[in-house]
């Protein structure tokens, strides 16, 4: 075996690199990815090196993401799609809290159009009893919709109901992507801007560390980059994923208050039932619904390998 | 039937006719008239003659009487002859009631110019129509030309003014480099270099070649992978059990003689490190170079070049009870408040209160504040900034990265979910033209340091927004913010250092009083 002598180099240099030596430096080097844009045009999230694989590094977590995934495929209902026009939207939504008596857990509204109708679906909607108790609201949007929306979430009437508590952020990859919010950029904009917003809010009471059977914290985190894999169409997986990661109760819907058109399919998902003028298909019937959350029940089970494996709360390891 | 085209085609162009270098030479003025008449389609003017022309010409006259005044030159042939004057006010008289004629009979059908701009004042949304239609001529069916309508309206929204591609290449151009070395995502070329590469004591001290050239046999690419890029090599340790994974802290992990989880080493050669250097110091020179060229100066300084950067500047103070009148006024601020968030932090935080309380609107007449703020202080932090009276324009966010280039996803570092991310809000005070908008991107991607300390990265994004030699504040700095062109404040700068000879009078009074 050959060894080239490295950073205490005096100069033996190996007969088959003759040329070029290897010696390593031992200045830490550290890339400024903004100034990198503005002279190569890359943007500085494509040179995050986990993108495709988040947690790359960690075999724990990634058994911990394995589990997760095989266990929510296993208490899922079949994917349901209900074609409504916006203006359909809360009549038929109220239609289902007064007499199909539906609630969801989870209840996840837009997607990342910028032509949305969140605000008049927020003020019109009895949402306090679509959603249960506890229960999670996620709102996505333009950063620019979201700030919009502050002034409706912030009334008393609202922060009472649904304490907002994290931020989320999903980042488009380029400027070819399809979530790249380009529409978006108006005059007074200073930065170009590259992302979608989500406000996670939650309802009733939950801890961390004591209910541990309703929901997974620290599991995912609060930003989502675009991958290789992300399909085109109006939602993103992700979106999907980090709201199942963190809730474990079985009942999810997605309203999606906007027109996305041809070019941004919005696609089913086992275990959601999602609400779009534009889904692909309309199959939605409350009774089979609520046959099937009957038979799997509103939770996903305790698993004690999962138990075992997700971040928790230090009180709760004593 | 009067030739209407060449009343319109009279009325547009009458300026250029009778003026130099045509001066109304009828021979010139039939040959426009004919290339005008092919550019449309289905023009059935199109093949005349001159003759024709003439006659069609005189036709117009004698229906808006002395419309065209001919020089007097009867000696000549008609065709050699010059339209002196043109009337434009009679012709457009005769082609209104022309037109109002045709409208109802089928006669119409000749081009849709002259149907489709009726009204003399057209809508919105029919001169939005007709910039977007302008070049759509041959589509068959209306579903076609509706979708290619749509693409060409997102074509045209999706178009940057003039002012940000000037200031993009603007920057391009003048901005200095900073040294770039890529970084190999390769899992394969990562695992090798675990198996070839012997470190000690936190350094690498060999590389085994014979397992270099091997897998250089098999893949190619591999060395010069490794003449490009930055690599990373585990650091293994006798203590180290690499099925744990890697440590969540790596090259910040305290405790790295017992630590059992991997670390790891940059592995960068020497000749590319020096190689870079060399490359960005060229580059920049040309960069130097070219700072003078740019006629494009909206946005800067006059004296841009010539100016010198203002040495670093700060002044420890208590920023609750700093009187921010003596400062002056700034083109850019940034602050990043110590959130009285329920976290044990090394520094002492100060109450929402207290911060809603600063008399931050004393700073800038018109101008920015970036507000660094994180989980419930996202919500406060718009809210202050509404109450000092700013618009939130934007929102960046910092992606935090590990040694590795790789975001932060362990370590409970959030209360429902992990915190990948940092927030800055973007306040726009006023509506001020200095500025370069949209040069740079809102997502920051850089490396975590000493506990709160932000990307510096952000200084350079200011500077390309306001100005090299624009005025700018850091509140709540501490020491290693201070840098030129700055004035840094904040209880934790050491000493105070003023070089504005009228801010220094102001603060010495106010110090005083």
């Amino acid at each position: 075996m050959f060894n080239e002598s490295l950073s205490h180099g005096n100069d033996v240099t190996d007969r088959k690199n003759k040329h070029v030596s290897f010696k390593a430096t031992n200045k830490f080097h550290n890339n400024d990815y903004s100034n990198n844009y503005i002279h190569s045009g890359s943007l500085p999230q494509k040179h995050v090196t986990n993108i495709e694989n988040s947690v790359q590094g960690y075999p724990k977590l990634q058994k911990l993401f394995e589990l997760k995934d095989r266990q929510i495929a296993q208490y899922i209902t079949t994917p349901f799609g209900c074609k409504v026009d916006i203006d359909q939207m809360v009549p038929t939504l109220n239609h289902w809290i007064q007499n199909e008596k539906l609630t969801f857990d989870v209840v996840m509204i837009g997607c990342l159009t910028d032509n949305q109708f969140i605000y008049p679906l927020l003020t019109q909607l009895a949402l306090d009893r679509l959603v249960s108790k506890p229960g999670f609201l996620f709102i996505w949007a333009s950063a620019h919709k979201i700030n919009e929306l502050n002034r409706l979430m912030n009334n008393e009437g609202w922060a009472k109901k649904f304490r907002r508590s994290e931020e989320l952020v999903f980042v488009p990859i380029d400027k070819n992507s399809p979530f790249y919010p380009g529409l978006d950029q108006d005059d007074h904009s200073l930065i170009e801007k590259m992302q979608w917003h989500c406000w996670m809010c939650i309802t009733g009471t939950v801890r961390r560390s004591t209910d541990g059977h309703l929901i997974h914290c620290n599991v995912d985190t609060d930003l989502n980059i675009e991958t290789q894999q992300t399909r085109d169409g109006a939602v993103p997986s992700h979106l999907y994923r980090v709201a199942e990661n963190f809730s474990n109760s079985t009942r999810r819907l997605h309203i999606i208050p906007a027109r996305t058109g041809i070019e941004k399919p919005v696609r089913l998902r086992p275990g959601w039932v999602i609400m779009s003028p534009d889904i692909i298909l309309d199959n939605f019937a409350p009774k089979r619904y609520k046959s099937e959350i009957a038979k799997i029940g509103n939770c996903i089970p305790m698993n004690n390998q999962i138990e075992s494996l997700r971040p928790k709360s230090p009180v709760q390891k004593v | 039937m009067v030739n209407l085209e060449l009343v319109r085609f009279l009325i547009e162009n009458h300026q250029e006719l009778t003026s130099v270098p045509l001066s109304g030479q009828l021979r010139d003025v039939f040959s426009l008239f004919l290339t005008d008449q092919r550019s449309q389609w289905g023009s059935k003017y199109a093949a005349m003659s001159i003759q024709e022309f003439i006659q069609d010409l005189s036709e117009v006259n004698e229906l808006a009487p002395n419309s065209l005044t001919f020089q007097d030159e009867s000696f000549v042939a008609m065709d050699d002859r010059r339209i002196e004057f043109i009337d434009v006010y009679a012709l457009k008289i005769l082609y209104d009631i022309c037109r109002q004629d045709f409208s109802g009979s089928n006669q119409a059908s000749k081009g849709s110019r002259g149907q489709q701009q009726p009204q003399q004042d057209p809508s919105l949304l029919d001169r939005f129509m007709t910039a977007l239609d302008c070049d759509t001529k041959d589509e068959d069916s209306e579903l076609l030309s509706r979708q290619m309508l749509l693409q060409r309206l997102e074509k045209t929204l999706a178009h940057k003014p003039a002012s940000v591609q000037l200031g993009k290449e603007r920057a391009r151009m003048t901005v200095p480099q900073s040294e770039f070395i890529p970084v190999c995502n390769s899992e394969k070329h990562a695992h090798i270099l675990s198996t070839s590469v012997n470190t000690s004591g936190n350094r690498i001290i060999s590389i085994q070649w014979s397992r270099i050239n091997k897998f250089e046999n098999e893949n190619n690419g591999f060395t010069h992978c490794l003449q490009t890029k930055i690599h990373y090599v585990p650091n293994l340790n006798t203590h180290t059990e690499r099925s744990l994974g890697d440590c969540s802290y790596l090259d910040t992990c305290h405790k790295l003689n017992t630590c059992r989880y991997v670390h790891y080493l940059q592995y960068i050669p020497e000749v590319l490190k020096e190689k870079i250097a060399e490359e960005t110091k060229l580059a920049n020179r040309q960069i130097n170079q070219q700072k003078r060229i740019p006629f494009y100066t909206l946005g800067n300084c006059c004296a841009d070049i010539s100016k010198s950067l203002l040495p670093p500047q700060w002044i420890r103070c208590d920023v609750r009870k700093f009187d921010f009148s003596c400062l002056g006024k700034f083109s850019a601020v940034i602050a990043d408040p110590a959130w009285n968030i329920h976290m044990n932090l090394p520094y002492g935080t100060c109450n929402d209160i207290e911060l809603l309380g600063l008399p931050l609107e004393k700073l800038q007449d018109e101008g920015i504040l970036f507000l660094w703020v994180t989980g419930r202080a996202i919500d406060l932090g718009k809210e202050s900034l509404e109450k000092w009276g700013y618009r939130v324009v934007n929102e960046i966010s910092w992606v935090k990265t590990n040694q590795l280039g790789r975001t932060i996803v362990t370590g409970r570092t959030g209360h429902w979910l992990n915190h990948s991310k940092e927030h800055l809000l973007v306040g726009l005070k006023g509506n001020p033209q200095w500025l370069n908008k949209q040069i740079d991107s809102d997502i920051i991607v850089s490396i975590t340091r000493e506990t709160s300390r932000k990307p510096d990265e952000l200084y350079g994004m200011i500077e390309r927004l306001v100005g090299r030699h624009a005025r700018k504040l850091e509140i709540f700095g501490r020491d290693h913010n201070k840098r030129p062109g700055w004035l840094t404040i904040g209880n934790q700068v050491t000493g105070t250092c003023i070089r504005e000879l009228e801010v220094k009078k102001r603060y010495d009074n106010s110090i005083a009083s």
